[in-house]
Order: structure tokens, then sequence, then C-alpha cells
């Protein structure tokens, strides 16, 4: 379950009414535009990610401290000079906390990002090209949906060492499934519209369609997906760290949630080092899900209202209704 | 050992188990007092992150299986409390021939197992030779009668041991034979000794015990109950009954010590530790532990790059830039000892008293790689100049990955960048590589390839952060740098014909003495090759309520004290 | 297609997904290095002794010889005996199992009866402060991670109301004697409350949320529109109209998400120190008991398929629109 939070992914997007609607989506510069425009919970879940990218990005001019040396006492109550205390370690909470957001977001980011890119490409390719290439990206997509990712994580992590990169590869990988199936569903939508068969009739290759007028169509959902995907990779990289496989040289949040539970915090009485790191995930991951939830709401103003689905599963789209697409 | 990391920590407890196996107990009821002040009574509960496997003695992995089988299997002998000695247990006396190969006991007269059968020497020979019998099934209990040939049973209260050849260690092996009942298990012999593996005694309620616990209730990840066996030759515990209970995680364990649900736990966390004290809900005890934490040292002759590394001097320097106290407060919190053996301060005896404990001195160890050609680049990284020959390598930077395993019982990345710090401030940069769990860390050490007659290995590492759980008897420990133990316990790749001649015949002196100047050469022989840089010798710390009294957490499995002497006070 | 057909495909691809999973599952652990002997380092463990227990447990055959050995034993349903202490990984993998099919099942019935109640109360009361209270409580569960919401519980609410922090019994229980089956039930659901609730409230973020969706698609369907025209009071509406035809998309997800609960339960498990499959799973792993790994991966991804299948039933079931 949790590590099997998936990509965004629901019924209604997937299939009938989604793709219907976004014959009237915007394009990609009036995305945000649009989505900004009367929706008050985009605007401050922007303006969150914005504030976080930027401790991030800033976090060596913010960190009041070393990450790496012992500057207090171990479990220090919070003061003036240790803002959240310190950690088992005697290292400072407030500072770690501020590096933390470096790490998490770049595995978050990074980690949407492979997800697009091979759910992405997977899903243009099925939607486009349909038939046996359709058949076979398809049932590929439905076996990783199904397998338990517990196997696959552990075993990457363990041949191919507990790194950074490893881990948003992998997290990617496990993501990608559900943008490939939303993908297909539009691009089938728009295969069919009026002017890319003109564009075919005229005698335009594949790479033209796909890339004039198939990838731009698409590029929208894709993005509001993306953003939904920052979420649960953040998410699901406190779960691999808490699993005792996460990249033992850096500090996430994850790690720290780890640290706490390792270290005692509970029965230390130290608070302050198990409280903030699990905030700061449930911020982000909050701020992400605004913002995507409020795009795909632009996108497909029929569901404004603002449908979440269940995300924390894997889940693929229901199989009758698909094949007969 | 404690599963304190999610992923990975279990293999390790298996180290600790055979280690802890190799010692037993000692004659019973010595310390906590027998005497008729001490409080009758009371239910003993014992939390542990160690859980109880198998009551079956060939098929054992996990640290509880031993803490169990001391209290209803019986032993010729076991260690004294503070494992200082070895002392008789089920067999009162014995006498060891002039030529060190016949060991002759004499047992306990009129003792019985629990379901009313005598307990005698015929059982005793029954066990060893049925492991001399079917090596393979029992290879687990293998080294406790290693050079026996044969036991025999002139007389039901006295059994004779031959061996081979004099062995030094004979009676700290014997620590874990642990004396079955033949009338259960003769039936199990089958399938070529197979069907002793395969025999579960804990399906078999209460168990037919020959010590002074019965265990009349188990569950293997939870609560087992001992309760005393009436019938037992030895002094009665104290207790009304024994309870196990497993627990995977630490903090609720401690957490039913404090609020009193439990009377002991045999292992705090070390970040545990401080809070216990403070609570004042709990004592907290500790013990001189087996761990050593170390640097290891590929010391493999033979390997390919990176050899400035072979150089005892370059590892001596470097070595002495680690803030060992640093270390000690941080990781440990305080709660261990500087470690300069491989044997451990649990062998202190045994440990040469010629070198000087490691210096923490990093501007001494700067010159000392100067003065050795290392000289630092423009990023402040040493260079490592080209060398020619068989072995020949192009100069390059000292750089180097350092493998830690998942599996130790401490925040091993704090650890590592504690060391981390001190070789930049040598001018070595260091990496954490990850070494997964225990088996694939011992992968990548080994080599996939690793063949002792080619010596083929150990070429894939150059340091890995690891630890050794050493035991009374050096001798083990002193086993895992010989070449013999290549491609198995060998995490070193040393190679030292000399050392592994004296390691041979250490093990036949069967005059302590004797013994013990050649060990000391032989420890002084590790040291002065930096086969590892030793760093801290953990202290084993357990914890006990304040109404009870008696309760000695280094016994455990070591000594069936460590259930019989518990008291309420 | 006829409904045989569809029913047919759906068997075939489950069966398939199965037999890759197997493999998979074969295939990932192998590719570790080291071996379930590699890791021993023990006094016992001279090379003889690993070479003798690889030899008993078929490690030393070729990586395929040990696959074709690993199916023909599933074809006839027997899934080996563990690497280590030798019994049968079925029997080994059930008692865990059941531990957690006791925690889960009251997480997820308690999850769906309060996710279903203010879902729908929400989507009824759309754009209220009731609604606006609702959706929010529940985007902060969905957002929280499960280990960390498993910490909070056990410090914030654990001693508070006089809950044990961890276990599934209280370690003083019974130890000379049974208390008898009441006393048992007390001791055992003092210990699965709070583990369950962990589950429940996470579930419960992603339960109201789709309800709610649900019931709004459906409250804003023409037919609804039409019954309101019709002068149908607001609770009818709801209930008739709204509320059963939600249920199509609500019960087939929740379904799907129902397979990866017993596999995902994991870190609750061990922050609750409850010794389920997600535990047993852990200690497998670093004993590199492949048996046992191997039959509870199998169990895991079955459970998926067979959630998946069900909902694809359900589905056909469910939606007359449904033709394939």
């Amino acid at each position: 379950m949790p590590q099997q939070r998936p990509t965004p992914l629901d019924l209604q997007s997937v299939e009938g009414p989604g793709a219907v609607a976004l014959e009237r989506a915007p394009g990609r510069k009036g995305l945000f535009a649009t989505t900004l425009r009367g929706q008050p919970q985009a605007i401050i879940g922007l303006a969150v990610v914005i504030l976080f990218i930027l401790i991030a990005v800033f976090a060596p001019l913010i960190a009041p401290h070393s990450i790496h040396a012992k500057t207090g006492g171990i479990y220090e109550a919070p003061d003036s000079n240790h803002w959240l205390g310190t950690d088992d370690g005697g290292v400072d909470m407030f500072s770690l906390l501020v590096y933390g957001t470096r790490v998490s977001l770049e595995v978050g980011f990074a980690a949407a990002l492979v997800a697009m890119v091979i759910g992405g490409a997977v899903g243009v390719i099925s939607g486009f090209f349909g038939g046996w290439v359709d058949v076979v990206l398809m049932r590929i997509t439905d076996i990783f949906l199904v397998i338990p990712d517990l196997p696959l994580i552990i075993v990457v992590a363990a041949v191919f060492g507990r790194h950074l990169i490893n881990i948003i590869i992998i997290i990617g990988v496990i993501y990608w499934t559900s943008t490939a199936r939303l993908i297909r569903a539009q691009v089938k939508s728009v295969r069919e519209r009026v002017y890319v068969k003109r564009a075919r009739s005229i005698g335009a290759g594949n790479n033209r369609l796909i890339f004039k007028h198939v990838v731009p169509q698409v590029a929208p959902l894709l993005i509001a997906n993306t953003v939904l995907t920052i979420a649960l990779a953040v998410f699901l990289e406190t779960y691999i760290t808490f699993l005792g496989l996460g990249d033992p040289s850096t500090i996430s949040w994850g790690k720290l949630i780890e640290n706490s539970f390792l270290g005692n915090a509970v029965l230390n009485n130290a608070w302050w080092a198990v409280v903030p790191p699990g905030v700061a995930v449930t911020i982000v991951i909050l701020a992400c899900t605004m913002v995507g939830q409020s795009m795909e709401d632009a996108l497909n103003p029929r569901l404004r209202v603002g449908h979440l689905a269940v995300r924390r599963f894997r889940m693929r789209p229901l199989h009758g209704r698909l094949d007969s697409e | 050992m404690r599963a304190r990391r999610l992923l990975g920590a279990v293999a390790l407890a298996a180290v600790l188990v055979v280690a802890a196996g190799c010692g037993s107990g000692s004659s019973g009821g010595t310390d906590g007092g027998t005497g008729g002040t001490v409080k009758q009574g009371g239910i003993f509960t014992l939390g542990s992150t160690n859980y109880i496997d198998t009551l079956n003695v060939f098929n054992y992995i996990e640290a509880g299986a031993t803490v169990s089988f001391i209290e209803i299997y019986p032993e010729l002998v076991q260690y004294s409390p503070g494992l200082k000695s070895i002392v008789p247990s089920f067999a009162e006396s014995w006498t060891i021939s002039p030529d060190g190969k016949t060991y002759t006991f004499k047992l306990h007269s009129g003792a019985k197992w629990s379901d009313g059968k005598p307990l005698t020497s015929a059982d005793v020979a029954w066990t060893a030779n049925t492991i001399i019998k079917y090596p393979g099934p029992t290879a687990v209990l293998a080294s406790a009668v290693a050079h026996v040939t044969k036991v025999d049973a002139p007389d039901p209260t006295t059994v004779v041991f031959h061996y081979d050849q004099p062995v030094g260690n004979a009676l700290a092996q014997l620590t874990y034979l642990y004396i079955l009942p033949q009338h259960v298990w003769d039936q199990y012999t089958g399938n070529n000794g197979k069907d002793l593996k395969t025999f579960l005694p804990e399906e078999h309620l209460p168990v037919v015990s020959g010590g002074p616990f019965q265990v009349i209730k188990y569950d293997k990840k939870g609560q087992t109950v001992f309760k005393p066996n009436p019938g037992w030759w030895g002094p009665k515990p104290h207790v009304d009954a024994v309870a196990y209970v497993y627990y995977t995680n630490a903090d609720s364990m401690i957490a039913d010590l404090q609020s009193g649900q439990i009377s002991a736990v045999d292992q705090v966390p070390f970040t545990a530790v401080n809070a216990v004290k403070k609570s004042g809900k709990a004592i907290i005890d500790t013990y001189p532990g087996g761990e050593i934490t170390n640097i290891t040292w590929n010391s493999n002759p033979y390997k390919p790059q990176h050899r400035e590394l072979l150089d005892p001097k370059v590892k001596e320097a470097l070595s002495m830039c680690i803030d060992r106290q640093q270390i000690m407060q941080v990781v440990f919190a305080g709660y261990a000892d500087p470690a300069e053996s491989l044997l451990g301060n649990i062998a202190k005896p045994w440990q040469s008293t010629d070198y000087q404990p490691l210096e923490f001195n990093c501007d001494k160890a700067n010159q000392t790689l100067d003065s050795l050609g290392y000289t630092k680049g423009s990023d402040g990284i040493r260079m490592a100049p080209a060398t020619t020959g068989k072995y020949a390598e192009a100069a390059h930077k000292m750089e180097y990955q350092v493998m830690a395993p998942n599996s130790l019982d401490f925040n091993g990345d704090r650890e590592f960048s504690i060391i981390q710090e001190g070789f930049a401030k040598a001018g070595v940069k260091l990496t954490e590589q990850s070494g997964g769990d225990s088996s694939a860390a011992y992968a990548i050490e080994t080599d996939d390839k690793c063949d002792a007659a080619t010596n083929t290995g150990y070429s894939k590492f150059d340091m890995a952060l690891w630890d050794w759980v050493a035991s009374p008897d050096p001798d083990f420990q002193l086993s895992v740098v010989t070449k013999a133990q290549w491609c198995s316990w060998s995490d070193t790749g040393w190679d030292n014909a000399a050392y592994d001649q004296m390691y041979e015949k250490q093990g036949t002196l069967v005059k302590e003495s004797d013994r013990m100047t050649l060990v000391h050469q032989m420890d002084q022989i590790i040291h002065d090759n930096w086969l590892y840089t030793e760093l801290v010798n953990e202290q084993g710390i357990a914890a006990h309520s304040p109404k009870w009294d008696g309760f000695d957490p280094q016994m455990l499995g070591y000594n069936y004290i460590g259930f019989t002497d518990p008291h309420l006070k | 297609m006829q409904r045989s057909d569809y029913i047919l495909k759906r068997t075939l691809f489950a069966i398939m997904t199965v037999f890759v999973a197997v493999t998979l599952n074969f295939v990932l652990f192998r590719a570790l290095p080291g071996d379930a002997v590699t890791g021993l380092k023990c006094h016992a463990c001279t090379i003889q002794f690993k070479t003798a227990l690889r030899h008993d447990l078929g490690l030393d055959k070729s990586k395929w010889a040990q696959y074709v050995i690993y199916l023909k034993k599933l074809a006839h349903g027997d899934m080996g005996t563990t690497f280590i202490g030798h019994r049968p990984v079925r029997g080994e993998l059930w008692d865990p199992i059941k531990k957690t099919l006791a925690m889960i099942t009251l997480g997820t019935v308690f999850s769906i009866v309060f996710g279903v109640f203010t879902g729908v109360i929400s989507a009824w009361r759309r754009g209220t402060f009731l609604d606006k209270i609702s959706v929010w409580t529940s985007l902060a569960f969905y957002s929280v991670p499960t280990q960390w919401l498993g910490l909070m519980i056990v410090y914030f609410v654990a001693s508070r109301v006089g809950l044990p922090h961890g276990g599934i019994q209280s370690p003083d229980y019974g130890i000379l004697g049974d208390p008898g089956t009441v006393a048992f039930l007390k001791d055992r659901l003092e210990h699965i409350v709070l583990p369950a609730l962990t589950l429940g409230l996470v579930l419960y973020g992603d339960y109201t949320l789709i309800v709610r969706s649900a019931m709004l698609e459906t409250l804003g369907e023409d037919y609804v529109l039409t019954a309101r025209a019709k002068g149908l009071s607001n609770w009818a509406i709801v209930w008739k109209h709204g509320f059963r035809n939600a249920m199509l998309p609500v019960v087939t997800l929740i379904a799907l998400s129902l397979g990866f609960i017993i596999g995902g339960a994991i870190t609750i498990e061990y922050v609750f120190d409850y010794p389920g499959i997600g535990l047993a799973i852990v200690d497998a792993i670093d004993k590199r008991d492949y048996a046992f790994l191997q039959g509870a991966f199998l169990v895991l991804t079955l459970s998926v398929i067979l959630f998946n299948f069900i909902a694809d039933l359900l589905y056909f079931k469910l939606d007359p629109r449904v033709t394939t």
C-alpha cells in the first residue's frame, strides 16, 4: 500500500469524460493561467511549492549549523541556538530539515520526470499506433501494475547500491505505468480528431504527427500528472528510506523520520526529532496535490469539483471499457 | 544481535548466536545467593530482540535459541560469571591424560531427565558420537567435538573423550555441547542423520529437559515460558517461571520495561540508554561485550589496485586521524571502550601487552604520509605515486570506497562520517559504499570467483566498516585471518604462512600458559600488520526492573544461572 | 464480446500475470550477490559446512535447475520448505498472514464505514463548512507518511489512552495458564486497535475523497437533475440515485486497493512491532530465505491479481455499459 501510491489516475479522467473534455483543453501556455484563475487552493499550493524550492536552493544560506558536525548535546530541546533542538547525534535538527528539503525535492522532481518520460513515451506510442504495439505495451504495463514493489526496491538497492540515483530510477519505474495508461487514453481520442486525420491525409509522417499534433495536445495533462507524481515520489522516498534502503550519505526527510525511529526519539521524549520531518513531507505532498489537482480540473471543466482518486494504491483502469475504445 | 535496522540486521545475529553458543554456563547458583535469605517466587519476564527460532540444537540460527538451550540441555562444563574461567557443570570434575589426548569426566550421579528417565554418561556419549557420525546435519555443533574420534561411557557417571591430537581449547569447545536425551532423539537419526534437523522438540511440550527449566509454552515470535524442572540435579531456581518475550522493536520493549510489564531486557539500544537512565524506572546493567567494530583493510597481498593500502605504515597513519572518543560518545552514547585487539576485551588475558593504544594525532600522521612520498595535490587529496613490477599501478589520487553492511547494530552512517572527516584531514577522500546485508557485503569482500588455491578473490574492495563478535576463547578470532579461511571467514584476504603455522600450533597446546605466550605473539603480528583498525569495543547494555535482583545478562547463553539466579528483592 | 469470453480472457491474463510474477520473484532475489549461506559467519560455518548446507538447500544446482524444480513443486501446490528452520512454507506463511488479516480487516472496515459516511455527507453538503473540513481532513490523512503517522500515534496517543505501544500480546499475558477467551480477545484487541487505526486513518482519507468525487459526479448527471425536477426529496435523491450509482467506481476502486494492503501494511507493522507478514518478510530478507520470500511474494501478488479480477467482474456486473 503506501509504497504503492500510484500516479494519479482515476476512472473519470482516464476514460470517457476526461478524454472528451480535452477537446476544449487549454494549450500549454494557458494551462497555468487557467489553473490559477479562481482557484485559491492552486495559488496556495503553488506558493508553498515555490517556498520549498527556494529553501532547497538556498539551504546553505538558511541552515545555521553544519549537518555533519555535532553542535550540541544529544537530543537537546529547542532553544535560541538550535531552533528545533538536536538529534541522536547532537546535530542541529533545523539545519537537517533545511538540507533534507533539497534531497527530498530532488528525488520528487527527478523521479516524477523519469515516470513522465517513460510513461509518456509508452502512452503516446501505444495510443498512437494501436494494434499489436498497443496490446503488447499494455500487457507489459498491466504486469508491472500487479508485481509487488517491495522485492523490486530491495533488489535494486542491493544490486546497484543505495544511491540516490537508483532510488530515483526505481520510483520512476514504479510510477510510470499509470501515466502510460492515462496518456494512452488521451492520445487515442486526439488521434481520431479531425485535424490529425487531415494532417495524415496530406501526407504528414508519424514523427511529425506525434510531435506536432499529439504531444502538444496531451502535454498539459502530462504535466498535471507529473506534478501529482512529485507528491507520490516524495512519499515513496520516505517509505524506501524507512525500510533502511535509503542513500546512507544523504539527508532527506525520509532519512530524518528513519533516524528518529532508529534513534528511539520517542523514548527520549524528543518530539522535535520526530514531528518536523513528517510535517514537512505532509505539507509538500498536500501542496503538490492541490496544484496538480487544480490543473487536472482546469483541463477537465466538467469535473471542476475536484475529484481525487485513490492514489495510495497502484491500480489499473478497468479493462472492459478500455478495451472497447 | 539486535534488529535495529529494518532490513539487514539478522544475518549478523547468526554471528552472535554462534559466538554466544561457544560459551555456555558455569556451575550454578554461585552468585545471587542460594542462601535462605533470597526471596522465592514470582515470574521473571525477560524481553529480547532475539527470538528462539527452535529448540532443536542442530537447526538454530538465532541468539535466543542458545539462551534457551542452556536452560534445558545439560552441559559438561560452563563459563563462570564474568566469563573468567571454565567451571564444572554436569561434569563434577575431569582429568586430562599426559599426552593431552584423553579427557575423562566424572558426572553428577542420580540425575534424571524431566520425564523421569535417568540422565547418564550414555546420553553424553550418544550426543557426541551422533555429531561425529553425521557431520552434515549436525555441522552447527561440529566444532564442539572437533578432533574427537570417539566418546566412551564406561559407567553411568564416567565419560571419556578421545582426541586425535592435543586440543588447546577442548574445554571451551565443550561449553557448547548440549547434551540431548538419547531416548527421545535416538529415533531421529534416519535418512543419514538428516531427520535430526527436522525434529521439532517445541512441538512436543513440555520438552524433555535435563536442565533447571522445562519449556511449557513456545511461541517463536511471542512468549516462551520456562518452568522449573522439579527433578533437576542442580540448585533450584528462585522463580516460579521465566517468560522470554520477543520484540522486533526496542522502543516497545523498553516502554514495557518502564511500565513494569516485563522484569528485564537483555539489550538496550545505545540511543535509548540515557533515556532509560533518566526515567529512573529501570536499572542499567553493563558488561564487557564481545563486539568490536573495526575498519577492515583488504590485506590480500595479490590485490591488483590501491596497493599503497597494503603498507602497515599507511594504515597506521590514517588510523591516527580517527577521533575514537567522538565515535564512542556520538555513536555508542559512551557505552564503549577503545579497542586495540581483534581478540576483544572479552578475551583480555590473551591480548599482547606489548603495543601502545592507538594515538589520535593527525599531525603526526600527515608527517608520516609526507615522508612516505604521498604528496598532497592542490585539492588537498594525496597522490599515490606510480609503481612498477608485477603489480604496477599508475599514479592515482588516494580516494577510496568504504563498504558498510547495513546489518550493524549501531548507527554505521554516523561512524562512517566521523572516520571520513578524520581521513579528510589526512588528505584521503572516502565515500561510503553500501554493502547490503551481510551476505551481500561478504560476497563483495570475497568476490564471486573466490578460490584460495589460485589466490583469486579479495580484489574488489579496499576497506570495510564492520565488526566481529569475539568470544572468551581466542581460537575463533585468531582463525579469521588465516589462509585456510579464505573465501569463508577471512574478510581481509591476508595470506601469511608463518602466522598460519602458529595458529595450528596454538590449537594443540594444552597447557594454558604455553598457549597464551604464543597467542600473545600472534595478536602482536595481527596488530603490527594493521589488518584491522580496531575502533571500539561495545559494552553490553541490559536493564532490569528495580523489583528484581540477581540478573546477570552476560550469563545468558553462557551459564544456566542466567535464568536460575534472578529473584525478587 | 460475450460475457463468458470476457471472463475467459481475464482469467487467462490473470494466469499469465501469475506466471510472470512467479518468475520475476525467483529471478529478482537471485540477482543479489551472495546467498543464504554466504552471510553466515560463525564458528561452525566452515567451508565444508557451507558446502553441505548449500547442497541441502539445493543452492549448488544451476539457477535454471532450481527454477525448474521450483515450478514443478509449485504446480503441485508445494511452496517448499523454508531455508531457515526447514518448515513448510505454507504453514510459516499462514501464521503471520492471519495476524495481518485481523489488523487490516479492522482498519479497512473502519475506513470504509467512515470514508463512505463522510464522503456522502460531504458531497451532499457540498461547499459548506462541513464539506471543507471533511475535505481538508481527508487531504491531510492522504498526505501523511504512514510510518510517521504510526510514530505520532505511538508517541502522543498510546500512553494517554492506556494502550500498548506495540506487540500483539501483553508480555505478562497468561504465563502460567490460560486466562480464557474473553481475556484473550480483550488483550488481542488492545494490541490491534492502534495499528488498525493508523491504517484506517490513512485509507479513510483516500476513501472519503473517492466517495465524494464519485457522488458529485453522479449528482451532476441528467437523471439526477430530472429526479430533482420531479420534486423528490433531497435525501431520496442522494440515497437512491446518487449513492447507488456512485458505488460503482467506489466499490471497484476499493477492491483494487485491497489487494495491495496485505503487503503494504509493512511499515505499520514495523512501527507497532506487530508480528504480521510484513515483519516476517523483512526477517526472511535478512536471512535470504528465498523459499519463504518466493512464497510470500507469490501470495502478495496473488492477492493483488485476485482483487483486480474481482474488480473486473464487479465492474462487469455493475455497469451494463461494459462490453468488450
